[in-house]
């Protein structure tokens, strides 16, 4: 977007609220006004916990706790100043711009908080995630109870509604900062950096095998969720017709209805959490006839969809109105082959690594050198360690012993998605593909850390964030129609067919523009004629790309067919080496794989009687 | 800043610290009960049974609505004890076989994040259903022989009180029961070995789904038990009463090293003391002792005290 059409469709924006607003507060009944900026506070709230929640796929039960930290903080900001300031009530320029600073400080607390939090316990998950975020919710509300300053138990009374003057209502301000956080959000899990988001909802060791900093993310979306959060509670806060809070105000019950907003409008999906904001929180007011029963339909409701829906009404489906363009593709140029073919010299390299669980040694002694364009294949019976060594190489495992040299960078000290980022790439035995995704952000997860913008463009859409995305997506289909995808790049790549889920992962690591490939039995499943084709690909990529190839297979006719180098394991070992001719006749390795034969055996036993 | 102490001076003679022991290990004895029925279900269902915690509420007043009956007049004081136990124990194992059957048995193959969200729903329902039903408003009406303290000896200032004998001397039984179930019995092996691997258990013709409704009826009698105890202890009870005891027996259960139940019970001593002991210095602090120790523990050992680690495979 042009950089003039941006700022035109926000001043557009907001002159349409403020036709809104003044309307409203002339026509309105005060209490429907009230209600309609609630839905404006809880949609900030339930969209910042869908970022935590839906997208990045951490479940957090203490996001009540960032709305408090807001809350208080602008609260407490905006009551001191006007008690020791009155003129300020009379400027109303000044006033606004004070409600605006203590807002913006009630978000950077919360955003503060959430960091604070984020940081020690995001390396839990799942059930774990869950508690220690709850616990912390509750620790800040006691904190707020235990705060004299802030009144304790009883909390702030008559906060100023600074949000009002003549010519605004404090409904103005909400539905701004309502929009402000849906963009915001939309435009951050849109981008191809944001794409990180999902991945390690879907899955964060293979978001890692392909250079995503998962804990830097997953804070992220920890500290911009707490932010809108806090400003959602600032609003809260200083809402003409609350101007109250007290620590009971943020208790549990109020994260769990951020979350059930969440879930029953769709996990991951912005619309559902707008139109859920919006019936949840009418619905309570609407029943408030048959009084104390809401609250039991409000759990019936929440186990109901649980049972029968368990992912929101609308899933993760967004309501779009710019329909997918065809997108070109790039060609690969020679030139770009260049880059990753290259001279001789050993690219990688595994010296004396062992790797010990427990009493149980799975690779031991392990040397291996890859020369730069070397197709190498790695086989041995199973259990070997085969899938060990890929899983020390990329950092899933750090190895007990020894060192691994990728060029003159030492890997087996670094952090997994930095190994990726280095230039090791992989594809996995049981494929972890990031199912819910379509097949075009599959390989553009890839791109995450190399996306050339920063997140502030892609929020204020400069145009050369819309460039440099258009390039990644030129790239990526350029992938995908070498492996026969490119029709299906809308598809979700749980919807793919078993051969081309494989292909996917080959095509994902590929987009790491990788040093050294490393695929985990890649024809696994696949049929002999998809074999023979993916065997060719591989080929291929080898000898036309230069791409250096390490493969673990068991189909002998691909390994003897394709690598030029063979390794074979036995129990965390390296048995035989050599060509694939010299391996098919090796004593070890048969014996290996068909056992010692029969006579052999009993000579053997029978030799020192 | 200010923290609002509840005494003044640090100091604590050796009397008071034996009182507060005593006060702790009864509290501690209760979380034990409770953390034990959420480690078994984490066990054998990996799942964090929110409503855990309402079942203690239930259970509390199912005792009662039979301690306030009037034919328990008639009753010697032992025997009207164990009816109360013994009914609200048996109403709750009920009531938490039909959670399972009906909330969590069609999910168990959801993600676990589906089943977490549902056993809010059931805790949510638990405690709404609960105001509707029982009013919103704590009873104290609680009979006198069921709550009265009375001193059994006394050391100087310390005193140990029938009821925290009762309490103790309960939940160290019901413990002692536990432990011989589960190691002992066929059901206790054939939970071990749902709680080891849930599709080997089926394979070797365990009836997976009968375990698991034992598990949740044993989790819920002993919840139930816990409720009883508290209302003899605090005697006031009211529909949200399990939440916040709930949540603590579960950072009980994962301070000890969750689906461990020696671990458990281990966790739930440990918890009552430290929050006895810092409600004594702090009493506006003595609900967050609680969460301190349940984020340091997941910060420094998230596999609990006694818990074991596992380890993801790739």
């Amino acid at each position: 977007m042009k950089r003039s059409k941006f700022a035109l469709a926000a001043l557009a924006t907001l002159i349409a609220f403020w036709f809104i607003d003044r309307a409203c507060a002339v026509w309105l009944d005060p209490y429907a006004f009230y209600l309609l900026r609630l839905i404006g506070i809880n949609l900030m709230l339930a969209i910042s916990l869908n970022l935590i929640m839906g997208f990045t796929g951490q479940f957090s039960l203490g996001h009540a706790g960032f709305m408090a930290v807001g809350a208080y903080a602008a609260a407490a900001t905006s009551k001191w100043l006007v008690a020791h300031y009155p003129s300020i009530a009379q400027q109303p320029a000044l006033k606004l711009s004070i409600f605006l600073a203590t807002t913006l400080l009630g978000g950077v607390m919360a955003a503060i908080s959430g960091l604070v939090v984020g940081l020690p316990t995001l390396r839990l998950r799942g059930d774990y995630l869950a508690i220690a975020t709850l616990g912390f919710g509750e620790i800040i509300r006691v904190a707020f109870v235990n705060l004299e300053v802030v009144g304790g138990a009883r909390g702030l009374t008559d906060i100023p509604p600074l949000g009002e003057t003549a010519f605004v209502s404090h409904f103005l301000w909400v539905a701004l900062w309502a929009a402000v956080t849906l963009w915001v959000i939309y435009r951050l899990v849109r981008c191809t950096r944001g794409i990180a988001f999902q991945c390690i909802r879907e899955d964060e060791l293979a978001a890692a095998s392909i250079g995503i900093n998962t804990t830097y993310y997953k804070v992220l979306a920890f500290v911009v969720g707490a932010f809108f959060a806090g400003v959602a509670g600032s609003l809260f806060a200083h809402d003409p017709s609350q101007r109250y809070i007290n620590p009971d105000t943020f208790k549990f019950m109020k994260s769990i209805e951020a979350i059930v907003m969440v879930i029953v409008g769709g996990m991951g999906s912005l619309t559902g959490t707008v139109m859920a904001a919006g019936f949840l929180t009418v619905l309570p007011e609407l029943l408030r006839s048959i009084g104390e029963y809401r609250m039991v339909l409000y759990s019936v409701l929440l186990i109901v969809m649980m049972l029968m829906r368990p992912q929101g009404l609308l899933g993760g489906w967004e309501l779009t109105w710019r329909r997918r363009r065809k997108v070109d593709f790039e060609p690969i140029h020679a030139k770009q082959k260049m880059q990753l073919a290259s001279s001789d010299g050993v690219i990688l390299n595994l010296r004396n690594c062992t790797m010990q669980f427990g009493g149980l040694v799975a690779v031991r002694d392990f040397h291996l050198q890859l020369r730069k364009g070397e197709l190498v294949g790695l086989i041995g019976p199973n259990g070997a360690g085969k899938t060990t060594v890929f899983n020390i190489v990329t950092g899933v495992y750090k190895p007990t012993a020894g060192e691994i040299w990728l060029d003159s960078i030492r890997l087996d000290s670094q952090l997994q998605h930095r190994i990726a980022q280095f230039g090791v790439a992989r594809t996995f035995q049981n494929i972890r593909l990031f199912k819910e995704l379509s097949v075009l952000d599959n390989v553009r997860a890839a791109f995450v850390h190399r996306a050339g913008y920063s997140f502030l463009s892609a929020v204020l859409a400069l145009p050369h964030q819309e460039e440099e995305e258009q390039a990644i997506e030129r790239k990526c289909v350029a992938l995908l129609r070498l492996f026969g995808l490119q029709e299906r790049m809308n598809e979700k790549a749980k919807n793919l067919p078993y051969g081309d889920q494989r292909r996917l992962e080959i095509v994902r690591a590929l987009a790491l523009s990788p040093k050294v490939l490393l695929l985990d039995e890649p024809t696994a499943g696949m049929n002999p004629a998809e074999t023979q084709e993916l065997m060719q690909l591989i080929k291929h990529l080898n000898e036309d790309w230069g791409l250096t190839i390490l493969l673990i297979e068991h189909d002998m006719k691909v390994v003897m067919g394709i690598c030029q180098r063979v390794v074979v394991m036995d129990f965390g070992e390296i048995i035989a080496e050599g060509s694939p001719e010299q391996i098919q006749r090796d004593p070890k390795v048969i014996a290996a794989y068909l056992g010692e034969p029969m006579e052999a055996k009993e000579s053997a036993d029978t030799k020192p009687s | 800043m200010r923290f609002v102490p509840s005494r003044g001076d640090v100091s604590m003679e050796p009397a008071q610290s034996l009182q507060l022991l005593i006060l702790g290990i009864a509290l501690g004895s209760v979380y034990a009960l409770i953390a034990l029925g959420y480690s078994m279900v984490y066990g054998v269902l990996r799942l964090i049974n929110f409503a855990h915690g309402d079942i203690i509420m239930v259970g509390a007043f199912v005792g009662y609505f039979i301690a306030k009956a009037t034919f328990t007049e008639l009753l010697p004081l032992p025997l009207r004890l164990a009816f109360v136990f013994i009914g609200a124990m048996l109403a709750c194992a009920a009531l938490g076989v039909a959670i399972e059957r009906c909330a969590y048995r069609p999910i168990r193959n959801q993600p676990r994040l589906t089943a977490l969200i549902t056993a809010i729903g059931v805790s949510l329902l638990l405690e709404y259903g609960g105001q509707v039903v029982l009013g919103a408003t704590p009873r104290q009406d609680l009979p006198e022989w069921l709550t009265s303290q009375t001193p059994l000896l006394s050391l100087g200032s310390v005193q140990v009180r029938d009821k925290q004998l009762l309490v103790l001397g309960g939940s160290l039984l019901l413990l002692a029961l536990m432990r011989f179930i589960v190691f002992n019995t066929m059901i206790g092996k054939a939970m071990r070995a749902v709680s080891h691997d849930l599709t080997a258990a089926y394979l070797v013709g365990i009836n997976v789904n009968r375990v698991i409704a034992m598990t949740f009826a044993i989790g819920s009698a002993l919840a139930a038990a816990a409720g009883v105890m508290m209302a003899m202890s605090y005697p006031k009870i009211d529909p949200l009463m399990g939440l916040m005891p709930g949540i603590k027996a579960f950072v009980a259960a994962v301070l000890g090293g969750i689906g461990d139940l020696p671990g458990a019970v281990l966790g739930g001593f440990v918890l009552g003391l430290a929050e006895t002991f810092v409600g004594y210095f702090a009493s506006g602090l003595r609900d967050a002792v609680a969460f301190a120790i349940l984020i340091l523990i997941l910060l420094f050992k998230p596999t609990g005290l006694l818990g074991k680690g596992m380890v993801e495979k790739v």
